[in-house]
């Protein structure tokens, strides 16, 4: 990485990194919960209301499938490759301050992120199946799981990030 | 079915193999509980010492003066290979077996393993 360095300094590489794989969460996060969303309040063939709820929630939620998957995979690699980073620069000062149950639920998070990477197999076949009905529920539920495990992981990054502050 | 659900009209090749179906919800069964226990155990595929960019195969402390020593990419990985493993092994069962594993199972375990999980960093929660 040292030819990069030759470039911009080292707090603004990570700076650039942690921005990214923030954005791939924003993009992430607003997939899934718009899938979320249409799955656990469909809009029925029929509705009249076109209002910014039912808008929400009348997304074609088969089409978020994939991209759900690449984001949470690309967004994974992303936050592996600044917890090198964190783990030095980060959270050794968060330690030092006694920010334990910070720390505590960042590893929760990180517990997650791996745990929903091995879910994202057969949400994909449960969501390109979507006219099988034996997947109904199964696929309800996961989408649903992994949208409050992407709230949490999100919720607990930005507040982590506040610890410290943007660009430290 | 939510008309939001009909949409996919024909599954692709993959999304319709019996095999990659077993594989995958073998896969997602298997990666929570062996997380849990890759954690709880502290079985780490290798670990990473991020100060010297040192990584040692399996479990190995941190080294003084070096820096922390890095587990969790070390449970990731042994929790994805382990669950592959299962995975793979799990397409040799014939498939009526194979269709009565409840579906349910995919979401109920992530839910299930959290206070085990939170147990486990009861290291953290000083109040």
């Amino acid at each position: 990485m040292d030819f990069i360095y030759d470039h911009i300094s080292v707090n603004t590489f990570w700076t650039i990194l942690f921005t990214i794989h923030a954005l791939l969460a924003i993009a992430l996060l607003g997939a899934l919960t718009h899938q979320a969303m249409s799955v656990l309040m469909p809009v029925r063939t029929g509705t009249m209301s076109n209002g910014f709820v039912t808008r929400f929630r009348a997304v074609h939620g088969a089409g978020y499938a994939t991209t759900v998957c690449v984001l949470w995979t690309i967004t994974f690699i992303f936050g592996a490759w600044i917890y090198t980073k964190y783990r030095i620069a980060i959270r050794i000062p968060i330690e030092q301050e006694g920010f334990w149950k910070t720390q505590g639920f960042f590893e929760l998070k990180e517990h997650y992120a791996t745990i929903g990477l091995g879910l994202l197999p057969i949400y994909w076949i449960f969501w390109n199946n979507a006219r099988d009905p034996q997947y109904d529920s199964a696929r309800k539920w996961l989408t649903v799981t992994l949208a409050a495990m992407c709230w949490f992981s999100f919720l607990v990054g930005h507040i982590v990030n506040n610890v410290r502050g943007f660009g430290s | 079915m939510s008309s939001n659900a009909q949409v996919r009209a024909k599954p692709a090749s993959l999304a319709s193999s019996a095999t990659f179906r077993t594989f995958a919800l073998v896969f997602a069964m298997a990666t929570p509980v062996l997380y849990v226990i890759c954690d709880m155990m502290n079985w780490p595929l290798f670990t990473y010492h991020p100060g010297t960019n040192r990584v040692d195969l399996g479990w190995a402390p941190a080294v003084k003066d070096e820096g922390p020593a890095m587990y969790w990419y070390g449970w990731s990985g042994s929790t994805l290979l382990g669950s592959a493993i299962l995975g793979g092994l799990a397409t040799l069962l014939p498939e009526n077996l194979t269709r009565k594993i409840p579906l349910s199972l995919t979401w109920i375990l992530p839910i299930a393993v959290f206070p085990i999980l939170v147990y486990s960093l009861k290291f953290f929660w000083r109040w």
